[in-house]
């Protein structure tokens, strides 16, 4: 069943998204996503569209199935997707409850989305079950700190963030590999907070 | 860090006004006499909260996890430092902003520092496929 309280949530969020995500976040995480967007090939998966705030970095003429929970959030990307050079479509699903048959697509990519995913791990084993074996998983995403004092900060700041939506203390990478992938690089881009991770489903 | 300059010149925007601020409030609370030590751990936690809400205005701005640690980090030790100070020595509000615009600047250094440490590629393995 649809996780309704989370939807709330976002739906609540998404008139101000962009205020919020979509000026200095975006110009200044810009160059990190597009390289990372730049693997796309085959039949792609999208985590949590969101707003679309990402879709001007994806590169074009790509087969894109973008999914996320919240209605809200689909209907103000509306106009994003209309303007991508491509194929890209747009579903409201519970990363828990993926619709879609195994063994679907060849990649998936999520974007700032498991510092928002109630249950991490199962969202994971979700993914690895809509991948094709030797799928890849491509993230972008901000988690917690190993270091002191940053890591202190972290899970205090994730008292006041969690009630706003993100999670700010999440153990994505080691999450990745407790859903069952083969974690193959991981980049830090600021700190050991903000990361893409490559990982690669079993063949 | 991002060295595009809009970016490197908000990062010290940020530090060095969440500094000022949680600074000069530290030593318009603290007054001579307070016990040093409750005093250092009360504007401590006071600079870190504050500085939270304060870095959410600028992270619209100039970028969010980038904006928000060193900035709650400024807050933290401008109230923990303006807040001993405080109780040991009477001090003006704008001393007290001076004082914490410079441990602004000094935390973003630091945070410049572990962070010319820590990025780049950490885990890198075989590809299997």
């Amino acid at each position: 069943m649809t996780d309704l309280v989370t939807q709330r949530k976002w739906d609540k969020a998404a008139p101000n998204f962009d205020l919020m995500a979509g000026k200095g976040a975006e110009w200044r995480w810009e160059p990190h996503k597009q390289k990372l967007f730049a693997n796309m090939r085959g039949k792609v998966l999208f985590l949590a569209l969101g707003t679309g705030l990402d879709i001007p970095t994806f590169p074009p003429n790509q087969d894109i199935t973008a999914i996320d929970l919240s209605p809200e959030m689909i209907k103000h990307a509306q106009d994003r997707i209309d303007d991508y050079h491509g194929s890209l479509t747009a579903e409201v699903m519970d990363v828990h409850e993926l619709s879609f048959d195994d063994d679907q697509f060849d990649q998936v990519f999520t974007s700032c989305t498991f510092c928002s995913v109630p249950n991490p791990i199962d969202g994971l084993i979700s993914l690895r079950r809509v991948l094709k074996p030797g799928g890849e998983l491509y993230m972008f995403e901000h988690t917690g700190s190993r270091y002191f004092p940053f890591n202190v900060m972290m899970k205090l700041m994730t008292r006041v963030t969690e009630k706003l939506g993100p999670s700010m203390d999440r153990t994505t990478v080691e999450n990745v590999e407790e859903a069952g992938f083969d974690i193959v690089k991981v980049e830090h881009i600021f700190l050991d907070v903000v990361k893409t991770i490559k990982a690669r489903a079993p063949m | 860090m991002d060295n595009r300059l809009y970016f490197v010149l908000g990062d010290l925007l940020t530090n060095i006004c969440i500094g000022a601020l949680i600074g000069t409030l530290a030593v318009v609370l603290v007054g001579t006499g307070w016990n040093m030590w409750l005093a250092m751990v009360l504007m401590m936690m006071l600079g870190m909260v504050l500085s939270l809400f304060l870095s959410f205005g600028f992270a619209i701005c100039f970028g969010a996890m980038e904006v928000m640690v060193p900035g709650m980090l400024t807050g933290m030790m401008s109230g923990m430092i303006l807040g001993m100070w405080g109780a040991m020595a009477e001090l003006s509000a704008i001393q007290g902003g001076a004082i914490g615009a410079v441990t602004g600047f000094a935390v973003l250094i630091v945070v410049w520092f572990a962070n010319a440490a820590l990025r780049g590629v950490a885990i890198e393995r075989e590809n299997r496929s």
